[in-house]
């Protein structure tokens, strides 16, 4: 497969809208994770987060803090991950997901070589701030994998400057005050409101006019795949939305609807 | 301010949080050098909260055990009953500087939720505190009292269900109301700058000590004992003494004891990793997946701990070790009955060890031990226990 961050800057330069789609690896069985995996590829996915679980993580909303709670439960390891990440990096480019301490008990430099290994693309992790990223950007020569970074509605501007300097691969724009899936709850840690985005992307490809900027955080809707776009960002990356089909049992073909019905 | 101690502490934080960790920093700066807020900060303390807090020589226990005098720093004299007060007031002053209009805490034996509930009170911010369910269930007197000063308490199911999931969903909850709510973080953790900021505000508890032992016998104590859990009055303790010749001693909770329980000695039994903002020892497995933690302490039953603690174990400054429940209790007792004083099931663990150390001491040697709060809430966890043969 190819590379995502190529994949992702090639669909900007001939103005092809992506989509990415986030699952939490070893939430369901290997078998139906994949043919999840055929379905997305068929309904014209452009890649893949493989989300791996950690006990604590503090920017996720209910939908894949349980999906990481089941996967831990069934004694789901990085070694899983990488089988998993070596079938699925065959079907679509992929990226991984997880937080920092995982990868620093792992060590980064032999977390990115297995990831590279096994056909990862770049790796995201959300407690990871720019100021941290330089041992991983100067693993990047030699493994190939992203370190992509995350900027929000409360980035200033000199902030963003500095992450689109640095972020790999593409720029994950968090839409929304608030954890991934946020905008539906009810209680004060999932409601959180989406920030105005047209300024932020702007000023992003201003900067480094050939880097993707991917919108992610509460994408459920066709309506917010496309308000996304004509912010003007690249494309859209959908989480927990998918994740709640999957974990309540939804089959391949259904979520494969879902996710064709987002790209319209 | 410093936001490293050593390879320790930083700010590994979703990126939305960071312009409010700045905002905080900036903050606190300008308030540490303004004579008004510290003038309104020592009023208060004084005239609600109770400070100063005696050093009190605890002769009855001396006699009992035989060896150095053990003097008590009576946190659990400050109102609200815990040292907890201290850090939640001076953050509380904080919140309205920056324009705040909401508190939101996270609470694992209940002190620090009372104590975030008096100050939003006092201070007329809405206030919600985030609580395990296993510790709203056996800390109920102080889920009661939270109620009762006008907060709303929020169940956290997952996980233990204790203090670290607590923590998780407080950060959640300010990810996505950082702009109109204040996270009034109640132990010396998280990212950079809340653990300088809490360590400033507790240092009152050592600068008190220093003082009054220079009062009560014209020098030091020879050795400074304090519970850990975050480290909270730990560090508060130990701050304003790190320069001194004072021998300083954390203490954390060793749980029930058996085999490979880690209960929740994260200094003594952990590594290093990343952790709710901050690179500390943690108790985690092989891959970093962090452990569920034991104690019959609920302030004390944490994975984790300050990252200035791991930065004073890694210097050799600071020694640490850990007590379990068991010996904790026996100590809770042996106070009850000694002084006349029921302390909170957290420094009964400081309480223990400074009794085994003072065996070994001459009589003429001085501990002092960080009472940092009274038991009330702890009847209920004490009466399921046998009492000591
Ligand atoms: C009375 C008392 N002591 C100690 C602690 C432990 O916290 P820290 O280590 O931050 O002082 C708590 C926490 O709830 C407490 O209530």
């Amino acid at each position: 497969m190819p590379h995502l961050g190529e994949t992702l800057a090639a669909r900007r330069r001939s103005k092809q809208p992506s989509l990415l789609v986030y699952m939490m690896a070893g939430s369901v069985p290997e078998e139906r994770f994949l043919s999840t995996v055929d379905a997305l590829k068929t309904a014209g996915v452009t890649g893949l987060e493989l989300g791996f679980p950690f006990s604590d993580p503090m920017a996720e909303g209910p939908v894949i803090q349980q999906a990481a709670t089941d996967a831990l439960r069934q004694g789901f390891h990085w070694p899983d991950l990488l089988r998993l990440l070596r079938a699925s990096s065959q079907r679509l480019p992929c990226a991984v997901m997880t937080y920092l301490n995982p990868v620093l008990q792992r060590g980064e430099a032999r977390a990115l070589e297995e990831l590279h290994e096994a056909g990862g693309s770049a790796l995201i992790l959300p407690d990871l701030p720019v100021e941290a990223a330089r041992p991983f950007r100067a693993l990047r020569r030699k493994e190939k994998v992203d370190t992509v970074l995350l900027a929000s509605p409360a980035t200033t501007p000199d902030r963003l400057a500095l992450l689109v300097r640095r972020t790999e691969g593409f720029l994950y724009l968090v839409s929304r005050y608030g954890t991934t899936g946020a905008g539906e709850g009810t209680t004060p840690s999932t409601q959180g409101k989406e920030g105005e985005l047209g300024p932020l992307v702007a000023r992003a490809h201003e900067l480094r006019p050939d880097l993707p900027v991917l919108v992610g955080f509460g994408v459920r809707s066709r309506e917010d795949v496309e308000r996304h776009r004509s912010s003007g960002a690249d494309g859209v990356i959908v989480g927990s939305a998918v994740q709640t089909r999957l974990s309540t049992g939804r089959s391949p073909e259904e979520i494969g609807s879902f996710v064709a019905s987002l790209l319209g | 301010m410093p936001e490293w101690y050593g390879s320790f502490g930083g700010a590994y934080v979703p990126e939305t949080l960071v312009p409010a960790l700045k905002a905080l920093e900036e903050a606190w700066r300008t308030a540490r050098r303004d004579p008004g807020f510290k003038a309104e900060l020592a009023r208060l303390s004084r005239e609600w909260g109770g400070r100063p807090t005696p050093l009190y020589f605890a002769e009855n226990l001396t006699r009992e055990i035989g060896g150095a005098q053990i003097y008590l720093k009576r946190e659990d004299l400050v109102h609200g009953g815990a040292h907890k007060f201290n850090n939640a007031l001076g953050q509380g002053l904080l919140a309205k500087r920056l324009g705040k209009t909401r508190l939101i805490a996270e609470t694992g034996a209940g002190q620090h939720g009372v104590a975030t509930a008096m100050v939003g009170a006092k201070l007329a911010l809405r206030t919600e505190v985030y609580m395990g369910s296993v510790d709203m269930e056996r800390q109920k007197p102080n889920v009661l009292r939270m109620r009762l000063l006008g907060a709303t308490v929020r169940p956290v199911d997952h996980g233990a269900k204790t203090l670290k999931e607590a923590i998780n969903e407080a950060f959640r909850d300010w990810i996505t109301n950082v702009q109109t709510t204040y996270y009034l973080i109640g132990s010396a953790v998280g990212p950079h700058p809340f653990p300088s900021i809490v360590s400033d505000f507790q240092s009152v508890i050592g600068k008190e000590i220093l003082r009054q032992s220079k009062q009560a016998w014209g020098g030091h104590p020879d050795l400074v004992v304090a519970c850990v859990g975050g480290g909270s009055n730990a560090i508060g303790t130990f701050q304003p003494m790190l320069r001194t010749p004072v021998k300083l001693l954390g203490v954390e909770a060793g749980g029930s004891g058996s085999g490979l329980a880690v209960g929740s000695a994260s200094l003594t039994k952990g590594r290093p990793g990343v952790l709710q903002g901050m690179r500390t020892y943690l108790l985690q497995d092989a891959e970093g997946q962090v452990l569920e933690t034991e104690s019959i302490a609920a302030g004390l039953d944490y994975a984790g701990v300050g990252p200035e603690h791991a930065f004073l174990k890694e210097s050799g400054r600071v020694e640490y070790t850990s007590v379990t429940d068991r010996e904790a209790l026996d100590a809770f007792h042996r106070l009850c009955r000694t002084e006349g004083i029921i302390p909170a099931l957290e420094p009964s663990h400081a309480l223990a060890e400074a009794m085994r150390r003072a065996r070994d001491l001459p009589k003429t040697a001085r501990i002092v031990v960080t009472l940092s709060g009274r038991g009330d809430k702890d009847l209920e966890v004490v009466a399921q226990h046998a009492p000591p043969g």
